[in-house]
């Protein structure tokens, strides 16, 4: 069976992340397995549940959140990217953490990587 | 002609693992660093991996460029580490040097310098492409 891992380096409040965003939902609502979603570099800022965006702008974490809920999408952030991004990842039920992502390293991305058929950076 | 329709699915039809784009200059932003702590992760789990330098990226193979004088951590140093990673396969983009006016003199050893089709058929010889 054939498998998409995707890579969003993106911030949250980047046109980007739309463009990401569309691309994971579409690949999920056609059937294909998409084996996870890595956040690297800028992207580890999706976990932050101190970002707020104005309510009449995109709200990309919220409907990661609900593309995780919906199709079990596993979502992981590099734990350095966020670290260094003002995420503290020392506690599993630190609340300053998103919990439909998942903290993980770049390890991970390899994981998904070797198990992808396809991999899709944004 | 170099590539023909059958030497594409040749190359299409070899896996060598994740290439690695490096596509900005050193100093300017996170991603040389970024990308290189990609590729020793790579390395450590023993997957394949090739670096490719393109565009400003290839300032990051310049010799003599020392990141401590603009007060930055000398990550490129890391570099010459490759090896002891199983990083053997390193490309270099000609025209993006002879854009530059860069010489070939780089801080490590074995690096191939390809022209733009050469270069993008070992690009294509890659199952995963990341680019930073």
């Amino acid at each position: 069976m054939k498998t998409l891992a995707v890579v969003v380096t993106t911030p949250p409040y980047s046109p980007l992340t739309v463009t990401a965003l569309s691309y994971v939902e579409t690949a999920l609502v056609a059937g294909i397995n998409v084996i996870g979603v890595f956040f690297y570099q800028d992207g580890a800022m999706h976990a932050n549940e101190n970002i707020s965006i104005a309510s009449d702008e995109y709200q990309a974490i919220a409907h990661w959140q609900r593309l995780q809920q919906q199709y079990q999408l596993p979502l992981h952030i590099c734990i350095t990217a966020a670290e260094k991004r003002g995420i503290a990842c020392d506690s599993i039920d630190n609340e300053q953490i998103n919990k439909a992502f998942t903290v993980s390293g770049l390890g991970e991305l390899v994981e998904l990587t070797t198990r992808a058929t396809r991999l899709v950076q944004f | 002609m170099i590539s023909s329709d059958t030497q594409i699915e040749d190359n299409l039809s070899q896996n060598n693992g994740l290439a690695i784009i490096n596509s900005k200059a050193p100093f300017s932003s996170d991603y040389g660093k970024d990308a290189l702590d990609v590729a020793l992760i790579f390395g450590s789990f023993e997957q394949k991996v090739s670096l490719f330098f393109q565009g400003d990226g290839v300032y990051q193979l310049i010799a003599n460029q020392d990141a401590t004088l603009v007060s930055i951590k000398d990550y490129l140093k890391t570099f010459s580490a490759f090896k002891f990673y199983d990083i053997e396969d390193i490309y270099v983009c000609q025209q993006s040097l002879v854009n530059r006016q860069l010489d070939e003199t780089f801080h490590i050893e074995d690096v191939n310098v390809l022209a733009s089709v050469e270069f993008g058929l070992a690009l294509n010889r890659h199952q995963h492409v990341l680019r930073f």
